[in-house]
């Protein structure tokens, strides 16, 4: 096990990244031949390599759990896996309807159920914003505008009969 | 990907329960393990690999084939993986939780009794990475995650984050010297 030294190594920094790389595994090709050729003679990179390699494994923690935890993940995510299956169906249901060949027909019924609103149930439905006084007043108002009218042909009936008599006393005469 | 799997996935999308549960079976463990690497502690780990499941399975008509189900679903894995740190860093806890120290230790402990003193020193060590991979940027982390842990390479991860494999090394050589430095002491 590594104790604590103190010390770090320090590479050439055109290569510190194809180093890191180096340790993974992952470098190939014109990279892979100069480092190569490269690390040997520089104590820096090789130094730098071989605190990699004893570093970088001590990071990782690893975890193995019993037979017995995998069985009770198993019955756990299936439990899950059930509430949303059946979140999912009622989901698909409501978003079939929601789909884009029950669009036009949606539109249409919206369509015949407002021109159904505004013709035959104008008459049906009493408005609400005037009250029952308001209503008699307004069925009386054109009565009392037409009494000015009949007052108006009073006076015609009576210049009439003036002109009648006038003319019957001419007669006389 | 596993030879299979697309036949497991086709059968899935079409409501296959059974398909896709055998799926969880051969992706599980790989799973747990990542979302260990991330959460280190067990119900965490479990949590997240579960979570990451459920979201395959409510997004699986979504999966169009375009990369394998393997980095598809290990993609899902890491963002909730990666919400959780954040969760984690908007809520953080001070305490020192020793259950978990006591459940994981390093894979470097020798199963043989150890000296006190050295018991010690990989409490003291553990801790100190800990810290240092948590204090690492997300994609990172990620990138050390899924290479010095889970041994993938830098193709497979540079397909997971979604971004260009010369990124993926980057990342890769910030998160270990960044690592380096915090743990100079132990070097």
């Amino acid at each position: 096990m590594a104790q604590p030294s103190h010390l770090m190594a320090n590479p050439c920094a055109a290569f510190e990244e194809d180093l890191v790389l180096m340790h993974y595994g992952d470098l190939t090709g014109t990279e892979l031949n100069a480092l190569q050729a490269h690390v040997p003679g520089c104590s820096g990179c090789s130094a730098y390599l071989e605190e990699l390699g004893k570093l970088l494994p001590l990071t990782v923690k690893t975890d193995e759990p019993s037979q017995d935890f995998w069985t009770h993940y198993n019955r756990e995510l299936r439990a899950k896996l059930d509430d949303a299956g059946a979140k999912r169906s009622w989901g698909e249901k409501i978003s079939e309807l929601l789909q884009v060949r029950w669009v036009p027909v949606f539109a249409t019924a919206a369509v015949i159920a407002l021109a159904l609103t505004f013709t035959i149930g104008k008459g049906i439905w009493p408005s609400k914003d005037n009250s029952p006084e308001d209503e008699a007043f307004m069925e009386v108002l054109p009565v009392a505008e037409n009494l000015d009218f009949f007052k108006s042909m009073d006076v015609l009936d009576d210049l009439d009969l003036l002109e009648f008599l006038g003319n019957q006393s001419n007669n006389n005469a | 990907m596993k030879s299979g799997d697309e036949e497991l996935v086709a059968l899935a999308q079409k409501g296959d329960r059974r398909a896709f549960e055998e799926l969880v079976d051969r992706h599980k463990q790989k799973a747990y393990h990542i979302a260990f690497d991330f959460a280190r502690d067990r119900e965490d780990a479990k949590d997240l690999s579960q979570d990451a499941f459920l979201k395959a399975f409510m997004n699986l008509k979504k999966f169009d084939g375009r990369s394998g189900f393997y980095t598809w679903f290990y993609r899902i894995l890491v963002n909730v993986c990666l919400d959780y740190k954040r969760r984690q860093k908007r809520a953080p806890s001070d305490e020192f939780d020793e259950t978990a120290m006591k459940q994981v230790e390093p894979s470097h402990q020798p199963a043989a009794p150890i000296a006190p003193d050295q018991h010690v020193w990989v409490g003291q060590f553990s801790r100190k990475v800990d810290d240092a991979l948590a204090a690492l940027p997300a994609k990172q982390r990620t990138a050390f995650i899924l290479k010095n842990h889970q041994g993938l390479s830098i193709r497979e991860i540079a397909a997971m984050m979604e971004t260009a494999e010369g990124t993926v090394k980057v990342h890769l050589h910030r998160a270990v010297t960044t690592l380096r430095r915090s743990l100079a002491e132990f070097a």
